[in-house]
């Protein structure tokens, strides 16, 4: 046959050796280097805790013997969700200020990956609720999370709602306190009057006429005065 | 977070009768408040009436509970006319304790609005029978749950505080009500009654 004979087949090996080493080592390279880059942004900490929610939500779907009824695990899917709400708007709230401040090197490149990572896992997350919610009934998986951001919402309020409730005791506790005190100051002023009044009155006669009367009338007018002044204020109360 | 293939195996258990769920051995802080929310959400989720066991979106609204919650406000209402301010009260509780009391599911939005005006009604009655503490706590409350167009609760708190006596935190307060309320005549008399008593 022709072509075989003519030609020689050890000088055109070697292009073809060249060409199958080097592709060789290019795709063993890329491999290597694209598991490491994996490894890497796999070991980096992850950007949220863990998910125990969905770990709670898995385990119940998980036991056997006795299986779990489906209303405890609606629950435990909507818990599930609602968390993931948590999670997704803490996501949205950080992105803006992650990507500038990775425009400008405020930020390394790793916390960008581990950010990244995030937000590819929720969005895992939410597609797999919301088919788990399909299965349990039709159509679920549409209103599950508007569900699911109601109860955030609720709880979040109600939670606020009892912080500022709770601290009624202690600020009845103060002003009760706080009542005697001024009651008895009060009190003690009035006393207080009673007795220069009397003082007064006693010291009077032995005393010269003349510039003790005017201080008599003077004092004489002050308790008057506080006890109308105090008089208004205690009507108040 | 783990990754979406992969979740840890948490030792739970049920108890056979109430299916109340329990960690096995001694749970972690999170691990136990987070199955007591599950169990309340489960008992919650039992007396949903559609279907599918599960809740219905968040519109439309039950109205059975707003009529029971509008019925009691009314009563508080005309309780605080006669002047029973005492019964009053307790009748704004047990309405506030209602409105609380909603599903979670349902819109957070109309809990808001309910709470913050039972909330500042009860501060009223409060405050008629010379209770600032607890009108002031109340009217605060009112205010968080509902920030703008709630004149009347950030009056009653600055009342309240102007009657106990603190007006640096009643001025403070009246300064922040009117950034919300510029226009509103009482706050600005109020304003005007503090700043003479400090002098």
């Amino acid at each position: 046959m022709w072509p075989f004979d003519a030609v020689d087949w050890l000088t055109l090996s070697i292009p073809f050796a060249y060409l199958t080493i080097l592709i060789g080592s290019l795709a063993v390279f890329s491999n290597l280097y694209r598991k490491r880059k994996a490894a890497k942004a796999a070991s980096l900490e992850p950007w949220f805790p863990p998910h125990i929610q969905r770990n709670v939500y898995l385990s119940l779907l998980h036991m056997e013997n006795p299986k779990v009824p489906d209303s405890i695990l609606k629950a435990a899917l909507l818990r599930r969700a609602t968390e993931d709400i948590h999670r997704i708007v803490q996501i949205r709230e950080a992105k803006q200020a992650m990507q500038v401040l990775l425009q400008r090197g405020s930020v390394g490149d790793d916390l960008w990956q581990r950010f990244q990572r995030a937000e590819k896992e929720i969005e895992e997350e939410l597609r797999d609720v919301v088919n788990e919610a399909n299965a349990f009934a039709p159509n679920w998986g549409q209103v599950i999370f508007q569900s699911a951001s109601e109860m955030a919402q609720n709880q979040r309020i109600r939670d606020r709602l009892s912080d500022i409730l709770s601290t009624a005791p202690a600020e009845k506790e103060w002003w009760e306190k706080r009542k005697a005190e001024i009651q008895s100051n009060f009190m003690k002023e009035l006393d207080d009057d009673e007795k220069k009044k009397a003082d007064a009155a006693a010291s009077k006669p032995s005393a010269k006429a003349g510039s003790d009367d005017d201080a008599v009338i003077v004092e004489s007018g002050g308790p008057a005065e506080k006890a109308a002044k105090g008089k208004k204020k205690k009507g108040k109360h | 977070m783990e990754s979406p293939d992969i979740f840890t195996l948490l030792p739970l258990e049920m108890d056979a009768t109430t299916k109340a769920i329990s960690a096995q051995g001694t749970p972690s802080n999170a691990l136990a408040a987070e199955l007591q929310n599950l169990n309340t959400l489960h008992r919650a989720l039992l007396s949903v009436d559609t279907s599918t066991g599960t809740p219905p979106p968040p519109v439309p609204v039950n109205p059975k509970r707003s009529a029971q919650i509008g019925k009691l406000r009314e009563s508080g209402n005309t309780e605080f006319r006669k002047g029973n301010h005492a019964q009053a009260v307790r009748l704004y509780s047990l309405a506030i304790d209602m409105a609380l009391g909603r599903p979670l599911w349902e819109p957070n939005g109309l809990v808001r609005e309910e709470v913050s005006g039972l909330l500042s009604n009860r501060a009223q009655a409060n405050m008629a029978q010379q209770n600032w503490a607890e009108g002031a706590v109340d009217a605060e409350a009112s205010v968080e749950m509902k920030r703008v167009g709630n004149a009347k609760g950030w009056w009653r708190r600055g009342r309240c505080l102007v009657e106990m006596g603190r007006l640096e935190e009643a001025e403070q307060w009246v300064l922040q009500a009117l950034e919300f309320e510029s226009t509103e005549g009482d706050l600005l008399g109020l304003r005007e009654e503090i700043e003479k008593r400090r002098k």
